[in-house]
């Protein structure tokens, strides 16, 4: 059928319309395809696609028991959250506060707070460096493609742990 | 498709020994195109993954990252050296080399966390943009507080100590 009206479409196509008086070709035309290349997806992320389609955010955090190796991770993270908060901390303060920091330490040192609390003190500044420290070389070893299997994973993660506990409590004793 | 195009361009020639030679033909010159892409793919199968990474990659929030990971990777083994050198030996070279190489490190650390948390499905599309560029205005004014430190006054080794 298809065959016949295209056989017919290009030849007599033209004359059919003007002669025809039942008003069908009006409604059967020859059909030219034209090959086009595909248009590319339009470039969406993962979030822009969701919001599109108004679909709900998924729970993570809440769903899984805390194991030993994503708190490992997260404090990993925390831990160098911390160290960036520190690193800027020192940078801006050293450009915006009325006296150098150096003059800032020697006051704390002077103020009556107890030896143990100036190690605390310690503790909390020494502690993220020490963890993101060991932490980084097992992140490190990971990238290399060493120590992978779930059980060196969680042994290096207890040596990690306790070397960065220890060597922590080393710095602030000093 | 390609049967009714064949037919269309006989129709044109208006012979019907041509039509039947075309409709012989046909399956023969269909599927050519699509066997010669596929040797394309087969001869390239680098080019063909390297160019689905590309598009994997322009679909999540960060281009193409291979070049750059090596160069965090650098940094960080370099900050292993030179956090406890900077410490146990204090001057003004490694003072500035570590000032570079931590503001670096962190700020490819915080955009990792900006990225991962101030999502626009979370925060519509403007505040992700806007922390991201605050993000680049603190590393920045970080990296010249620590410098002018370590310049100005005793650097950061010796306040570490």
């Amino acid at each position: 059928m298809a065959l016949i009206f295209r056989l017919s479409g290009k030849r007599f196509g033209q004359q059919m319309l003007i002669t025809d008086k039942s008003g069908l070709f009006n409604f059967v035309r020859p059909v030219t395809l034209k090959a086009k290349p595909a248009l590319s997806e339009k470039e969406e992320g993962h979030d822009e696609r969701n919001m599109r389609l108004k679909r709900p955010q998924s729970p993570h955090l809440t769903i899984y028991a805390p194991q030993l190796t994503s708190m490992l991770s997260i404090t990993h993270r925390f831990t160098g959250m911390a160290l960036s908060a520190y690193a800027i901390a020192l940078g801006l303060g050293a450009v915006v506060l009325p006296e150098s920091i150096p003059h800032y330490i020697e006051e704390l040192e002077c103020a009556e707070i107890g030896s143990s609390c100036i190690s605390a003190i310690k503790f909390i500044l020494a502690f993220p460096i020490t963890y993101h420290f060991w932490n980084g070389i097992r992140h490190l070893l990971w990238d290399a493609g060493k120590f992978l299997t779930i059980r060196e994973v969680y042994i290096t993660g207890y040596v990690m742990l306790a070397l960065a506990i220890s060597s922590a409590i080393a710095l602030s004793a000093m | 498709m390609a049967l009714a195009l064949f037919l269309r361009s006989s129709a044109r020639l208006q012979a019907l020994p041509n039509l039947s030679r075309c409709v012989q033909f046909a399956p023969s010159s269909t599927s050519r195109p699509f066997s010669h892409l596929v040797q394309q793919l087969n001869k390239n199968p680098i080019s063909a993954t390297k160019s689905k990474v590309n598009v994997i990659a322009t679909r999540g929030m960060s281009a193409d990252h291979s070049k750059l990971w090596p160069i965090e990777k650098a940094v960080s083994i370099a900050l292993l050296g030179l956090v406890p050198a900077s410490i146990i030996t204090p001057n003004p070279i490694l003072d500035n080399l570590l000032a570079v190489a931590v503001v670096a490190h962190f700020h490819w650390g915080l955009e990792a966390c900006v990225i991962d948390y101030i999502r626009p499905i979370i925060f519509g599309p403007v505040i992700p943009k806007l922390a991201l560029g605050l993000l680049y205005l603190v590393s920045a004014a970080t990296l010249g507080g620590l410098l002018y430190y370590n310049h100005n006054c005793i650097g950061i080794g010796c306040t570490a100590f």
